[in-house]
C-alpha cells in the first residue's frame, strides 16, 4: 500500500466516526441552545439508539428501514420524556443543578440499559453486507457510505428545518433570546421539548448507525458521546454548522494521529485536540464568541 | 470565627467514631469518606464560591495518588517530601490548564477539565512502565513519620480525619473572608466584581489551584493507606460523583458539602442490597434531590424544619450625620447651576481622554474623541442612544481597550489597565443594567467595594493570619457607615436580590463609593427610576459631589442632567459635537440638530 493509499484509507475511515461525532454534536448543539445546558443523556441516547436497533432488528425480526424509523422515534420519544419528567420540573433554573440533573438521568438510564439489555457485547450486521469497495485506493466499507449519506440526508433536512419552517426560526429565536420570543408568542417550553426530542432522534441516528462497526454494549454512547461533545467544542460549542465541521476534523485528525502515530493513544489524540482548542481558541474551529453584556 | 459549635461537633464525632465501631469495614468506610471530604471541601471552594465547575478531580485525586506511589517506589522517596512533591506537580499542572481557560468568561474549565480527565486516565491506563500494569501499581508503603507507621485503619483514620477538620476550618476562614466575597463577588458578577478591584482570573486560577492540591493531597494519602492504586478509581465516574457530593450536600456551604460527602459516599455501598438495580437508585436519587431540593439536602432540611427568619442587626449605631466621603474640598453645599466654571485650568485636570477611538467589527463606536474630567465636579456625557456614551465610560473603566488614543487618569498612562487596577487608583463605576451580587447581602456587597482598599489575600485569609481579623472588622465598620450614608442599613443583612430596583441602583453606588474613590463613573444611575427615587439619586450625587469626588455621569434624563451637572460633553454617532456649561448645551445648535433632527 502507498502512503497516498494509506492517508486516504484514515480520511474515509475518519469521515466515517467524525460523520457519527458530528450527528452526536449536533444534539448536544441543539439543547444547549435551547437552555444553556450540556445535556449529558446525550452519550445514552446514542447507546439506546444502537439497542432498539438490536431489539426490533434481531430481536423483533422487523424490516430494516422499519426498524430504523422506530428506533430513531422511539429514542425521539424518550428524549422528549426526560425533558417533561426531570428537567421541566426541576424547581432551579440554576445551570449546574440542570446539568447534573442530566447527569443522574444518564445514571439511571445506564443502570436501567444494563438491566434490560444485559452487561454483554451484542453484534449488529451492516446494512448492506462487508464487502469493501475501492475508492480512490482506500476500502471503504458499505456501512461507511450508508453513514455519510444518512448523514447528510439529516444534516440537509436540519438546515431546511431550522431556516426554512416556523418551527424550526422559532427554535433559532429561542435560542437568541428566550424572553423577546415569547413575547412574540412563541411557546419556548415546548421548544425545549422539541430540541431534547430531535437531539434524542440525532443521538439515536448516530447509534444505530455506527453500531455494526465498533460493536453494541449498553454502555457503547458513552466514550462516542465525550468525543461528540469534544467536537461540538472544537467547532464552536452552540455552532451548529461548526458541529458538523468540529465532528469530521476531530474524526480525521483522530484516524491520521492513530494511524500514523500511535494507536494506544488514539482517544488521547482527540482529547488533546479538545485542550489545544480550548487554550487557543476557545470560541472553536468556526467561533462562538463570548456572550458578554455590560 | 462564628461556626464554633459546628466544628466543636464535628470534633467530638471524629474523636468519639472509631472508639463506638467495632466493625474495621466502618472505620474503612469512614477513612475513604474522610479523603473525599478533602477533595470535595476544595470543590466547593471552586464551584460554590467561584462558580466554576471541574469535571477532573478525579484525576488530580489519581495524579497525587500516582505522583506518590512512584516517588515512593520506583525512587525511594520518602512519602512525607513525596507528598509534598505531588502536591506541587498537580498545583502546577491546574495552573496550566487553569491559565488559559479562566482566563475567559464562562464554563470552559468543565470541558477542559473532562479532556484532561479522560487524558490522564489513559495515561495511567497505557504507560504500564511507569504506572504499573492496567490492573494497578502495588507495593506502596504505609505512611511513616519518623518512628510512627500509620499501617492500621485507625492510626490513618485519626490522620485523615485531622487532615480534613484542618482543611474544614482553613476553608470556612477562607469563605468568611475578603478573599471569600471577591470569589462570590465574581461568581455574581465578573465586570463588576473587577470593578471594585477583585483580580477575577486570578482568583478563579488560585481557587482552583488549591483545590487540586487538596485533591492531590487527598490522593495521596489514598496511595499510603491502601498500599494499592489502580486506574479506574481515578475516571471521570469518580469526578463526576465528588460533584454531586458538592451539589446535592449543598453548593457553596462547607458542611453541606460534607453532608453531601458523607451521603453519596455511603450511598454506593447502602445501595449495594439492591444488586444490580443499584445505579437505578443511585441516579434516582441525585436526580430526585437535584429536582426537589435544588439548593441541596442541608438547605433543604433546614428550610423544612425551620421558618426562614432574617435576622436585623442589632448594633446599627445612630447616625452622626457626619462626613462619610472626604477628598478635601470644602464646598457645604450643591451650589446653584452653573456656578463652578467649567474654563478651568490643567491643574484640575484628573483625567484626560485623549483622541480615543474604538472600533467593534469595522464600526467605529468612538472615533478620536477628546474630554477631560475635572477634580470636584460632575461631568455629564449625554447624545442619542448609540452615540458612544456607554462605551466611553467601558473604555474609561477599562472593560474595552481603545484601538487608539490614550487615557491617562492623575498623570499616569492608564489605557488597557484593567478594571481591578483602575479601581486600585481610585477610579470605580456603577453599570446601566444592575450588576449587584444577587447571591449576596446588602453589607457584603458595599463590603465587596472596599476590595481595592484592602489586601488580605489567601494565605492570610485561610490561616487567619495576624491582622486578618482586625482588617475584616474595619471592612464591616466602613460598609455600614457606608450604608448609613445611603439609608440602607436597615436592609444590611438582606438578600441584595431581594431589594426593589432603585434600591439595587442605590447598593450599586454606595458599594462603588465605599473606597472613598477619586473618581466614579455612573452609567444611567436614574433609568428606570421613578421621580421621587430620581430626586434622592441627585441628592446623593450633588452630595458626594460636595464631599469631594469627581463624578462621570452618562444619563437620558435631561433635568438632572442640567440640574446637577457643572460641565456637559455631548457625543454623536462616537465623535464629540459639543463641550460646555449645561445653558450653553441647551442652547447649542448641534446638539439641537443630534436630538431633535436639523432643521434645514
Amino acid at each position: 500500500m502507498t502512503t497516498w493509499d494509506q492517508f486516504a484509507q484514515f480520511v474515509f475511515s475518519g469521515l466515517t466516526t467524525g460523520s457519527i461525532y458530528a450527528l452526536i454534536a449536533l444534539g448536544f448543539c441543539i439543547i444547549h441552545n435551547s437552555t444553556g445546558l450540556v445535556n449529558f443523556t446525550q452519550v445514552d441516547f446514542v447507546s439506546l439508539g444502537g439497542l432498539m436497533m438490536y431489539t426490533l432488528f434481531l430481536g423483533l425480526g422487523l424490516p430494516l428501514p422499519a426498524a430504523f424509523v422506530l428506533g430513531v422515534l422511539a429514542v425521539t420519544a424518550v428524549g422528549g420524556l426526560v425533558e417533561r419528567l426531570t428537567i421541566r420540573p426541576a424547581r432551579s433554573r440554576e445551570i449546574t443543578v440542570l446539568i447534573f440533573i442530566t447527569i443522574g438521568v444518564s445514571i439511571l438510564m445506564r443502570g436501567l440499559f444494563k438491566i434490560i439489555w444485559g452487561k454483554n457485547q451484542m453484534a449488529l450486521p451492516s446494512f448492506s453486507g462487508d464487502s469493501p469497495l475501492i475508492i480512490l485506493g482506500a476500502a471503504v466499507l458499505p456501512q461507511s457510505l450508508w453513514i455519510f449519506v444518512i448523514t447528510l440526508l439529516v444534516v440537509g433536512l436540519l438546515h431546511y428545518f431550522f431556516s426554512r419552517t416556523r418551527v424550526g426560526k422559532a427554535m433559532r429565536a429561542t435560542s437568541f433570546n428566550p424572553r423577546a420570543a415569547a413575547l412574540m408568542g412563541v411557546d419556548v417550553n415546548s421548544m425545549i421539548l422539541l430540541s431534547f426530542a430531535l437531539s434524542g432522534g440525532l443521538g439515536a441516528v448516530a447509534g444505530i448507525l455506527i453500531v455494526p462497526i465498533t460493536t453494541l454494549s449498553y454502555d457503547v454512547g458513552v466514550m462516542l458521546g465525550l468525543k461528540g461533545f469534544a467536537a461540538a467544542i472544537l467547532g464552536g460549542y452552540g455552532n451548529v454548522v461548526g458541529a458538523v465541521v468540529g465532528g469530521l476534523v476531530l474524526g480525521v485528525l483522530e484516524s491520521i494521529g492513530a494511524g500514523m502515530i500511535t494507536s494506544t493513544y488514539k482517544d488521547v489524540i482527540a482529547f488533546s485536540i479538545l485542550l489545544l482548542i480550548l487554550f487557543f481558541k476557545p470560541g472553536g474551529l468556526l467561533g462562538y464568541g463570548e456572550k458578554q453584556k455590560v | 470565627m462564628k461556626h464554633y459549635l459546628g466544628l466543636l461537633v464535628l470534633a467530638g464525632v471524629i474523636i468519639v467514631f472509631p472508639l463506638s465501631v467495632s466493625n474495621p469495614y466502618y472505620l474503612n468506610v469512614a477513612n475513604i469518606i474522610g479523603l473525599n471530604s478533602i477533595v470535595v471541601a476544595g470543590l466547593n471552594l471552586l464551584i460554590g464560591y467561584a462558580g466554576q465547575i471541574s469535571l477532573g478531580h478525579a484525576a488530580f485525586y489519581g495524579l497525587g495518588a500516582y505522583f506518590s506511589g512512584i516517588l515512593t517506589v520506583t525512587y525511594q522517596v520518602n512519602p512525607i517530601p513525596a507528598m509534598l512533591l505531588a502536591m506541587l506537580a498537580t498545583g502546577l499542572i491546574a495552573l496550566l490548564i487553569g491559565i488559559p481557560t479562566l482566563k475567559l468568561h464562562g464554563h470552559y474549565l468543565v470541558m477542559a477539565t473532562v479532556g484532561f480527565n479522560l487524558i490522564v486516565n489513559i495515561i495511567i491506563l497505557q504507560w504500564d512502565s511507569v504506572t504499573g500494569s492496567p490492573s494497578g501499581f502495588p507495593g506502596i508503603p504505609n505512611l511513616k513519620i519518623g518512628a510512627l507507621v500509620f499501617d492500621t485503619d485507625q492510626k490513618m483514620y485519626y490522620l485523615i480525619w485531622g487532615l480534613s477538620f484542618l482543611i474544614i476550618i482553613l476553608s470556612l476562614n477562607l469563605v468568611r473572608s475578603r478573599v471569600g466575597r471577591g470569589l462570590r463577588a465574581l461568581h455574581g458578577s465578573e465586570p463588576a466584581a473587577s470593578s471594585l478591584g477583585v483580580q477575577t482570573a486570578r482568583y478563579k486560577v488560585k481557587v482552583f489551584v488549591i483545590s487540586t492540591m487538596f485533591a492531590s493531597l487527598a490522593g495521596s494519602l489514598y496511595a499510603y493507606y491502601l498500599t494499592f492504586i489502580s486506574p479506574k478509581t481515578f475516571d471521570i465516574f469518580f469526578s463526576i460523583e465528588l460533584v454531586t457530593m458538592v451539589i446535592a450536600g449543598g453548593i457553596g456551604n462547607v458542611w453541606g458539602a460534607l453532608l453531601g460527602t458523607v451521603f453519596f459516599t455511603t450511598l454506593p455501598s447502602v445501595l449495594d442490597v439492591f444488586d444490580e438495580y443499584k445505579d437505578i437508585f443511585y441516579g434516582l436519587i441525585l436526580v430526585v434531590i437535584l429536582i426537589f431540593l435544588p439548593q441541596g439536602v442541608l438547605v433543604g432540611i433546614k428550610e423544612y424544619f425551620f421558618a426562614r427568619k432574617r435576622s436585623s442587626d442589632k448594633d446599627i449605631q445612630a447616625d452622626d450625620g457626619g462626613r462619610v466621603f472626604s477628598r478635601g474640598s470644602s464646598a457645604a453645599f450643591c451650589p446653584p447651576l452653573g456656578r463652578i466654571s467649567p474654563d478651568r485650568t490643567d491643574d484640575g485636570v484628573i483625567l484626560s481622554v485623549r483622541d480615543v477611538s474604538i472600533n467593534f467589527g469595522g464600526i467605529m463606536a468612538l472615533a478620536q474623541v477628546s474630554l477631560d474630567l475635572f477634580e470636584g465636579q460632575v461631568t455629564a456625557l449625554i447624545g442619542p442612544n448609540g452615540a458612544g456614551k456607554t462605551t466611553m465610560i467601558n473604555v474609561v473603566s477599562g472593560i474595552h481597550r481603545p484601538t487608539e488614543g490614550s487615557i491617562s487618569f492623575f498623570g499616569q498612562e492608564v489605557k488597557g489597565k484593567r478594571s481591578y487596577y483602575l479601581a486600585g487608583l481610585g477610579l470605580t463605576r456603577t453599570f446601566q443594567n444592575n450588576q449587584t451580587f444577587s447571591n449576596m447581602t446588602v453589607l457584603e456587597n458595599v463590603m465587596v467595594g472596599l476590595h481595592a482598599k484592602t489586601g488580605k489575600e489567601f494565605i492570610s485569609s485561610m490561616f487567619h493570619l495576624p491582622g486578618t481579623g482586625r482588617e475584616e472588622k474595619a471592612i464591616e465598620q466602613r460598609a455600614w457607615e457606608v450604608l448609613r450614608f445611603f439609608r440602607l442599613e436597615d436592609k444590611g443583612h438582606w438578600s441584595a436580590s431581594a431589594l426593589s430596583f432603585g434600591e439595587q441602583k442605590r447598593v450599586e453606588m454606595a458599594r462603588a463609593l465605599a473606597p472613598n474613590p477619586r473618581l466614579i463613573l455612573l452609567d444611567e444611575p436614574v433609568a428606570g427610576l421613578n421621580m421621587t427615587e430620581t430626586d434622592e439619586i441627585a441628592k446623593l450625587i450633588c452630595d458626594i459631589r460636595n464631599q469631594g469626588i469627581s463624578v462621570l455621569l452618562v444619563e437620558h434624563d435631561m433635568n438632572l442632567v442640567m440640574g446637577i451637572s457643572d460641565r456637559v460633553v455631548v457625543l454623536n454617532y462616537g465623535r464629540k459635537i459639543a463641550e460646555g456649561r449645561p445653558q450653553e448645551i441647551q442652547k447649542d445648535e448641534a446638539v439641537l440638530a443630534a436630538y431633535l433632527g436639523s432643521v434645514d
